[in-house]
């Protein structure tokens, strides 16, 4: 626990923020739990689970939420209220949990094909070698499928907007099979407690 | 194509698939492998796992209240304020002829513009969800807006910053190339926009419309190349006097911690070739790209700024504030290092040049954005002020500071 929190301070320091607060956040993410579940796990595929995410990513889609840049209506209409200091509580409290085992019982083709995939496209160039995230990139590992290849679908085909226009370009050249392969690959990395 | 080219063009085709089916083990034919994000492209086998990585772009201001303007350090006499605040990625700057200063931004798609009234300062948001409006310049009472591969015009801005008109696309045939794609922009003397078009990786030979500075005639809305071989220039000014554009440009990535330069560079003829991706910093053939050529095949730069430091927004001092011997030095915006062990940058230098035009010096103008390895700040541009003070803009803290010389 103290690691987390010297991680997340660490991450809100180098980016030129107080220290966030996990406690504060907690109490503050309970409007979460219905969609994202508790502890940050979601158990419904379209929503992603939060756990374990780099605090900067939380911070930053929250951003571009409440500014309607990142477009998902629920989640546009509930970041209107949030203060920039809530939304590094929050990104300090979803990085301090454990995040999402690895998904069991998967395709083992399928993952081997999506690792290809990976490969080919430098997936882990910027999502780290274990899909674990850093900074403002998010965690894959254990994410769920649904939610991966909706993403995907939504940055190759301009539908959901990037910060930079990296992962646009990234998913420019991706069949469908291909965000399939790749999302059931993130889905069952299973990193280590 | 004859029957038999076409045939055999066929037994070859089927004959490399069946080796590629064969190199996958029989299962799914691997995909052919993507180009690499922008900032790892170029990397060396052993660099594939180096812990480098660009910061986070500022996406978001900080907190006026946490903005350690005290922090920042200047020459003796001069004096740092913090001018504005709120503004998220506040990058490149211009001012119209009424005094408002206008601001562009990469990621949130924002146009800013700050203005005094009656003793207050005021901050419009003119523009949202714009895609990477950078660039900016300001000429007969309209305000231009560089977008990653549009050119806009709003019309009589600054008498209607609370109700900003819809703008009008001047221009809408730029590359939509997002990897350097973000505009610096000037109006020249000529009355014509000079912006670059950067090169669309960190080192490949790029495409012939890339990797240059060009010029736009608005009369015509026709392009012309105004040089080449220029990696990714995000600052650039007309000398006061001899009318000549200067620009800093950006070096590659993944040499080493010390190579290759920065450079800051100026245009003297038509058809200048400033090197990149075959020479680098007037005397540094590239690793890979070099390999046959010479430097002397391009055009040297003025002056080695040094590496990494990503030098953006460059201005003239043409002000009447500072002592008389700022006349004409050149300010540049030192973003900061990230493809260094060592951060350097992080700061506003002042290049001096001598009686010829000829710069021959740098020296650290502003300081305090770093502490050892920790930014909390990130110059992007500066700007003179009709008053002949500096504004500096800085896309970490959302803040635009302003630097004076108070008389005493």
């Amino acid at each position: 626990m103290f690691k987390h929190f010297l991680f997340a301070a660490l991450t809100a320091f180098a980016c030129g923020s107080q220290a966030a607060d996990i406690a504060a956040g907690k109490l503050k993410a309970q409007t979460c739990i219905a969609c994202h579940g508790e502890n940050g796990l979601s158990g419904v595929g379209s929503f992603p689970s939060l756990a374990g995410q780099p605090s900067l990513f939380i911070v930053y889609q929250l951003f571009q939420f409440r500014g309607n840049q990142r477009v998902f209506a629920p989640m546009n209409a509930l970041a209107q209220d949030l203060s920039d200091a809530d939304m590094r509580d929050l990104g300090a409290y979803f990085a301090s949990l454990p995040g999402p085992p690895g998904a069991i019982g998967q395709d083992t083709k399928k993952i081997a094909a999506g690792q290809r995939v990976s490969d080919a496209n430098h997936c882990q160039s910027c999502h780290t070698p274990d899909f674990r995230g850093q900074k403002q990139v998010p965690r894959l590992a254990g994410q769920h499928v649904d939610y991966l290849k909706a993403q995907l679908k939504g940055l190759r085909d301009g539908t959901r907007m990037d910060i930079d226009g990296s992962m646009a370009s990234a998913a420019q050249g991706l069949s469908d099979a291909d965000i399939d392969a790749v999302s059931h690959f993130a889905a069952a990395m299973n990193l280590a407690p | 194509m004859n029957p038999i080219a076409s045939n055999f063009s066929r037994m070859f085709v089927s004959a490399a698939l069946g080796l590629a089916a064969f190199c996958a083990h029989a299962q799914q034919t691997p995909p052919a492998t993507a180009v690499p994000p922008t900032w790892a492209q170029g990397r060396t086998a052993e660099q594939a796992n180096s812990k480098l990585v660009p910061h986070p772009p500022g996406l978001i201001a900080l907190p006026t209240e946490e903005i350690p303007t005290a922090k920042l350090k200047v020459p003796a006499g001069f004096k740092v304020e913090l001018w504005a605040s709120g503004l998220p990625n506040a990058r490149s700057m211009t001012v119209g002829t009424k005094g408002t200063v206008f601001i562009g931004t990469r990621f949130p798609g924002n146009i800013y513009a700050v203005v005094e009234r009656g003793g207050k300062r005021e901050t419009h948001v003119l523009a949202k969800g714009l895609h990477r409006p950078n660039g900016v310049a300001f000429k007969d009472g309209a305000l231009y807006v560089a977008e990653l591969s549009r050119i806009l015009r709003y019309d009589n801005i600054e008498d209607q910053l609370e109700h900003p008109p819809a703008p009008v696309v001047v221009f809408d045939a730029l590359p939509k190339d997002e990897a350097h794609g973000w505009k610096f922009m000037t109006f020249g003397p000529d009355g014509k926009l000079y912006f670059q078009i950067g090169t669309p990786a960190n080192i490949v030979v790029p495409p012939y419309t890339h990797a240059q500075i060009v010029q736009l005639d608005l009369s015509t809305k026709t392009i012309r190349t105004v040089a080449t071989g220029i990696r990714n220039s995000v600052g650039m000014d007309f000398h006061p006097v001899t009318k000549e554009l200067w620009f800093t440009n950006n070096a590659r990535d993944w040499v080493n911690d010390d190579l290759p330069n920065d450079t800051l560079n100026h245009i003297t003829r038509k058809g200048m070739n400033f090197g990149y991706p075959f020479c680098h910093q007037g005397n540094l053939l590239d690793p890979d790209f070099g390999r046959g050529r010479t430097c002397d095949e391009f055009d040297a730069p003025d002056m080695l700024l040094g590496p990494h430091i990503a030098a953006l927004g460059m201005r003239f001092y043409t002000g009447s504030m500072f002592p008389s011997e700022y006349k004409n030095s050149i300010f540049i915006a030192e973003h900061g290092s990230w493809n260094r062990t060592t951060k350097t940058g992080y700061l506003v230098s002042r290049v001096t040049l001598d009686k010829n035009g000829k710069p021959i010096a740098k020296e650290p103008f502003m300081t305090g954005f770093i502490e050892g390895e920790n930014f909390w700040g990130r110059p992007a541009d500066v700007q003179v002020m009709p008053d002949g003070a500096l504004l500096v803009s800085d896309d970490v803290a959302g803040a635009v500071f302003r630097v004076s010389y108070p008389r005493k």
